[in-house]
């Protein structure tokens, strides 16, 4: 769960939302608003705290916050 | 007023003017090289810059490589020395390659819109290519910024900040397009500035800050001197020109254009864009499903387009008016005659 945290810790502080309404099922784009620049923002975020690289190719393919949640702790665990 | 030269990495012009990238073929070695011999910036278009290559329609991405390299060494030997540049959309599906085969081509400025240009940098190191995003928020300079920084441990060499009077694709939503008051010019360049000035005190290097979109003679650009701004980047003057690579009838629909002809659509790329209404738009929606073997757009779904973009545009390049559109400056309906670059230069610097 704690990457969950983390990462509603990051979109709160990117977009006009509140922790509590984001669940592993919002969609980053249709519920949350975020819009490109927000994306690339919230990626950099994310680099920073758990230091590691995500190629825009993958990052293409994150739709909801559960798609961003399985690739960290896919990454973390190669880690 | 004197106008102080324009410096972007290694490179200065004596005019801090830009001559925008136009696609598709709307600047190219013709009118680069002579804005570039007037002393002002001249910027080649990448966009479907193979169209004349003989096999463009069999090998899109390869002839556009060529056409880029065409146009590049065509522009250098024609410039005299002035300073030039190539806009590349990173939109495009082989974007990289094209930056690559730029920077190959040694080529003194890239600017990157239609999209962030976030790996830039890594393309040019050690080189003597500047790269110049063209962004139309500070929201947006400041995280490219970041980015740079960050991983490349780069500032932009100058930015262009394009608002919502510009020609072609704009970098706004329909609806911040109808609140033009909230949105100006003027008000994103303030912001930029400021932003630019804080990178600038971080990284020890000046950002120039280049203002783009509905400039039209020499007190425009005197007033974005004044807010402090380093030079102007200017598209639809440029196409009222002989030197112009676009075809006599797309010329004519500028001249012929007024205000009420300005009309913004949302084209396959999937922006917003201003063009000048003709038959072509009027008829939209009515066509046949388009063949496309190359989808040369990332934001471009071939199966959804109500048309090909670039066969569009390269019909009204070359003068099919009816087949094609012409993209337009906010201004286009002031455009009463055409002149030399020599002439347009001279009215906008003295």
């Amino acid at each position: 769960m704690a990457i969950l945290d983390d990462l509603k810790d990051i979109i709160v502080d990117i977009l006009d939302v509140q922790a509590q309404e984001i669940t592993e099922e919002s969609k980053l784009v249709e519920d949350l608003k975020a819009d490109s620049l927000d994306i690339v923002e919230m990626l950099m975020q994310i680099e920073d705290k758990f230091g590691l690289q995500i190629p825009e190719s993958t990052a293409e393919d994150f739709k909801t916050v559960k798609d961003v949640v399985d690739y960290l702790e896919k990454r973390l665990q190669e880690k | 007023m004197e106008f102080k030269p324009l410096i972007i990495g290694n490179h200065t012009a004596a005019v801090p003017i830009i001559q925008g990238g136009m696609g598709v073929g709307i600047s190219l070695s013709g009118l680069a090289s002579a804005v570039s011999r007037q002393g002002a910036i001249g910027v080649i278009s990448a966009i479907e810059i193979g169209m004349d290559e003989p096999d463009y329609r069999q090998n899109k991405r390869k002839a556009n490589i060529q056409g880029l390299r065409n146009e590049i060494r065509r522009t250098r030997a024609l410039a005299d020395g002035g300073v030039f540049g190539v806009n590349i959309m990173a939109a495009i599906n082989n974007y990289e390659e094209m930056v690559r085969t730029a920077v190959e081509e040694e080529v003194d400025i890239i600017i990157v819109g239609a999209g962030l240009p976030l790996n830039l940098p890594g393309f040019v190191r050690g080189t003597n290519t500047a790269v110049v995003p063209i962004v139309s928020s500070a929201k947006a300079f400041q995280l490219i910024g970041r980015k740079w920084a960050r991983d490349f441990g780069y500032s932009p060499d100058a930015v262009i900040v394009e608002g919502p009077l510009a020609g072609g694709h704009l970098g706004f939503s329909r609806s911040q397009l109808e609140r033009l008051d909230e949105n100006r010019l003027e008000n994103i360049v303030i912001d930029v500035l400021t932003e630019a000035q804080r990178f600038e005190d971080s990284s020890g290097r000046p950002i120039p800050v280049i203002a783009a979109g509905g400039i039209w003679d020499k007190e425009d650009i005197k007033r974005f001197i004044n807010l402090g701004c380093q030079g102007v980047q200017m598209g639809t003057r440029f196409v009222a020109t002989f030197e112009c690579d676009a075809s006599d009838e797309f010329k004519e629909a500028y001249l012929d254009a007024d205000e009420d002809d300005v009309l913004i659509i949302t084209s396959p790329v999937g922006m917003p864009g201003r063009v000048i209404r003709g038959s072509f738009i009027d008829s939209l929606g009515e066509g046949e499903k388009i063949k496309c073997r190359y989808n040369c757009l990332k934001t471009c779904n071939p199966a959804e387009a109500p048309y090909c973009i670039a066969d569009a545009l390269i019909n009204a390049k070359t003068g099919n008016m009816d087949k094609g559109f012409a993209f337009c400056g906010a201004n286009v309906g002031r455009v009463d005659r055409i002149v030399s670059v020599k002439e347009l230069i001279r009215e906008l610097t003295q």
